[in-house]
């Protein structure tokens, strides 16, 4: 088993983008979805959403991985729906009434459409900031973001720590998997156990092993490092130069403009 | 090899904190361009022995040391990591953890970039450590993709770009496939024929190794019980068996027809502990000529093992298994297999094969793209996981992945609940199962503190309690020592032979499987390459070759040495020794 958003090696213009380019959209992602929301904003998300989709198109990443990050959303998606439905205070259209319950200016027994509505909104905003990342890291090889790091400055412990964890999410997926099927061989099997049986007691045979095995395997990732004279006292030499090319600035002027236009949208 | 001393012990002990003592009073001393093999079972020391000279501990594993210890001209615990890292390279057991880099010119250049060696210099390097072991022209690809013996090679090519004098390898071979094995063993040749590093290595696999040793030293709970010439070493059979090393089947067989007899003077033994198939069969042959042996016309046959009648227990049915990719990997290409009720078969093949994946498919862990597998005649879907637990059980490579609770016993305990055995006889059968595999005195012993042969002693225990119809053990000789090998293959053999169990073994160890399969299985590229009892399997040497299946060198011995009527019956060396005798 392979962790979906593991970089994947292609020959496409978001592959060969700079990645401070890449990075510049991620910083931008976050900055936009941290303006305050409002239930007016859907269109500025889904321009930004239509940049995203694009970059994800024109990167060649198969539909399979768009759908894991749906599927790992969908039930953020409907608790907000669900919660905003009952609690929004600007709620005045009745969808669902069950009962009355009044909290402040909200009424909790009934779903209105205003909530839900702001629940969608809110919806599409997670959606837009955590379709960046992947993205970068699907599309950007672990030296060029620590090459990108080193360019911004970033400490190598720290660059290194955050390559590292990339690097270690394929050996703990792989892990997880290996020890759900020794415990199903056990007729232990956390896949048909409901919500509640999984959350009283079904992690302690799957993440106790995961937690030992992974302490041991950090040990020998510690071994293989140092023992390559990782945190040697001497700059170390860079092998990996990224040059800038002219579609490196037509694409970041593309993000740039794009960002510059939901601003303008979401304030005028 | 050069006279200049590469590596110096002198009388050195080492204690990890905890007080546990793992070497005590070592003394070697290894020239430049040396080969010195180490040999010992699990737990004799030979990790700490390698981590000694590279400098991980003190480093990275604190202890106390007495004695005096020389690598390369510095003494490792009197430097950081780093500057002892440029003098001695190490290559672990595991590549996985060892290449974190995405490319693999990116993980050539890592340590030499972090000693800030210019940069011109580590393409140099990293284009000669790539050739060397055979890799060049896969510089762009991720070394998380290479085959294992190829991600072996990449991690040693990894480490020869730090230029290192001594070379540490620490069982670099020992979880890889007979492919992977031949692979890094070439490599591990063509250092040692370069002539100017000093190799250190740790095995089980005597045999791959023998060749190139020019010094071995055996450990046994951190001492020193045997050290010398390969030929001092292993003319000493007997103590090798005793501190569990296998002694390679060609030094046996010499031993067994050229050893001294009782009454008879000693000297005239000469065993080349370094002798190929041929030349021990030349030997032979000119022995047979001279009157010194003989072939025995009426070799008693084995006890033939008991007949079952065709019951299938499991069947396999044009199963077909496909992994998403990309790129898409078709496991398993509709094969068709049937297991008899009490039959020990062993399954062989390289890693991809499909051999863990039609066992996955047999116990309902992966299910098939096509086809069905049955037990008993019912298909396995219709079966719940617990009730597909009760009946086939199967024992995964590591052990590590299935171990959580506090002790042994409530290990045994767990699989136990989970399929609603009652309470009252949970105990009764935590104790037979713990009994059965030798583990009562550790029963309340946390499992983690067992060695690694008794943690996967225990995954046994806790798949026999639950009383299966069939056990399988997915590769249950990779990592072990010569003697976990053996005790786990008895293992399978007693629940055979004493709960009239099936049993099904995938394995590498040739050796081993011809010794106790009734029936041997190879499996290549997602079909069955051959079926049929272990002898004619072994028999069909051209066929096996696809696969790399190498036959038992007992049966490689008698195929030069005997006709081929008696040659097809022999698989072990006893076998071989009813048919060569003393005259």
């Amino acid at each position: 088993m392979q962790p979906v958003f593991r970089y994947t090696k292609l020959d496409t213009p978001i592959h060969r983008l700079h990645p401070l380019v890449k990075l510049a959209y991620v910083l931008l992602t976050l900055v936009l979805v941290m303006y305050p929301i409002r239930p007016t904003d859907m269109p500025v998300l889904l321009v930004w959403l239509g940049l995203s989709a694009l970059l994800w198109a024109v990167a060649r990443i198969e539909l399979r991985r768009f759908g894991t990050l749906m599927k790992i959303l969908v039930g953020t998606f409907i608790f907000l729906i669900l919660i905003q439905g009952f609690t929004y205070r600007f709620g005045k259209t009745p969808l669902i009434t069950l009962g009355h319950l009044r909290l402040w200016e909200a009424d909790l027994g009934v779903i209105t459409r205003e909530g839900v509505w702001f629940g969608v909104v809110l919806s599409v905003r997670v959606l837009a900031a955590t379709s960046s990342l992947p993205l970068f890291v699907m599309t950007t090889s672990s030296s060029e973001i620590m090459t990108a790091l080193a360019k911004l400055r970033v400490p190598r412990t720290a660059t290194f720590m955050i390559v590292s964890a990339l690097s270690f999410t394929t050996l703990i997926f792989e892990m997880w998997s290996s020890i759900l099927e020794a415990q199903k061989l056990r007729a232990f099997d956390i896949e048909r156990m409901n919500v509640f049986k999984r959350a009283l007691k079904a992690y302690v045979p799957i993440i106790t092993p995961l937690i030992l095995l992974l302490f041991r395997k950090a040990n020998d990732f510690q071994i293989a490092m140092e023992t390559k004279g990782f945190g040697a006292p001497v700059e170390p030499t860079e092998i990996e130069t990224l040059t800038s090319r002219p579609a490196d600035f037509l694409w970041l002027g593309l993000v740039v403009a794009v960002f510059v236009g939901c601003t303008v949208l979401k304030f005028a | 090899m050069s006279n200049d001393v590469a590596i110096s012990l002198q009388d050195v002990t080492f204690t990890y904190e905890g007080e546990v003592v793992a070497l005590r009073n070592l003394n070697l001393q290894a020239h430049q361009g040396e080969f010195v093999v180490v040999l010992g079972a699990n737990g004799a020391g030979k990790s700490t022995l390698c981590y000694l000279i590279s400098g991980i501990v003190p480093q990275i594993y604190g202890g106390r040391r007495g004695g005096v210890v020389s690598i390369a001209g510095i003494d490792p615990w009197d430097e950081l990591l780093f500057v002892t890292a440029q003098k001695c390279g190490v290559l672990m057991q595991d590549p996985e953890v060892q290449l974190f880099m995405p490319t693999l010119k990116a993980e050539l250049a890592f340590g030499p970039a972090n000693l800030g060696v210019p940069s011109e210099e580590i393409f140099q390097r990293s284009e000669a450590a790539l050739r060397l072991v055979r890799l060049d022209g896969l510089e762009e690809r991720n070394p998380r993709d290479l085959s294992g013996g190829q991600k072996q090679r990449a991690a040693l090519a990894s480490v020869l770009t730090m230029q290192p004098q001594v070379l540490v390898l620490d069982e670099p071979t020992s979880q890889l496939d007979p492919v992977g094995r031949w692979e890094v063993g070439e490599a591990i040749e063509q250092l040692k024929r370069r002539g100017d590093l000093t190799i250190v290595m740790t095995t089980h696999e005597t045999e791959e190794v023998l060749h190139l040793a020019d010094q071995v030293l055996v450990l046994e709970r951190g001492e020193t019980v045997l050290q010398g010439t390969p030929q001092e070493v292993f003319s000493q059979a007997a103590r090798l068996e005793e501190v569990g090393v296998k002694t390679p089947a060609l030094v046996n067989a010499q031993m067994h027809f050229y050893s001294a007899k009782p009454g008879q003077p000693g000297g005239g033994v000469k065993i080349d502990a370094g002798a190929s198939i041929s030349e021990v069969a030349a030997r032979i042959q000119s022995s047979i000529f001279t009157g010194e042996l003989r072939i025995a016309s009426q070799a008693t046959p084995p006890e033939p093992a008991p007949k079952n009648e065709s019951q299938p227990i499991l069947e396999v049915r044009q199963l077909t298994v496909e992994y998403p990719g990309p790129p898409k990997v078709v496991a398993l290409q509709g094969i068709d297999l049937q297991v008899d009720r009490g039959e020990l078969v062993g399954v062989i093949g390289q890693n991809g094969s499909g051999k863990s994946t039609l066992v996955k498919c047999m116990v309902g862990l992966i299910k098939p793209r096509a086809g069905q597998v049955l037990f008993h005649g019912q298909d396995i879907r219709a079966l719940s996981v617990g009730g597909l637990a009760r009946r086939i059980g199967l024992v995964l490579q590591n052990p590590d992945y299935q171990l959580f609770t506090p002790s042994c016993r409530e290990e045994v305990r767990f699989g136990l609940r989970n399929v609603g055995i009652p309470p009252d006889e949970i105990e009764a059968l935590v104790d037979e199962a713990l009994g059965m595999v030798g583990l009562e005195e550790e029963a309340d012993l946390f499992p983690f503190r067992l060695s690694f042969g008794d943690r996967r002693k225990l995954a046994v225990a806790a798949t026999i309690a639950l009383k299966p119809e069939v056990l399988i053990m997915d590769e249950p000789t990779t990592a072990q020592d010569h003697r976990g090998r053996y005790q786990l293959a008895e293992l399978a053999r007693r629940f055979h032979e004493e709960r009239g169990g099936t049993v099904v073994i995938i394995t590498h160890d040739v050796d081993l499987i011809a010794r106790y399969a009734q029936r041997l299985v190879v499996l290549h590229e997602g079909r069955i390459l051959l079926d049929g009892p272990a002898a004619e399997v072994f028999a069909q040497t051209e066929e096996l070759k696809k696969s790399f299946v190498v036959p038992p060198v007992a049966t490689q011995l008698a195929s030069e040495v005997l006709p081929p009527e008696a040659a097809s019956q022999v698989m072990t060396l006893e076998d071989l020794f009813r048919f060569i005798v003393p005259t």
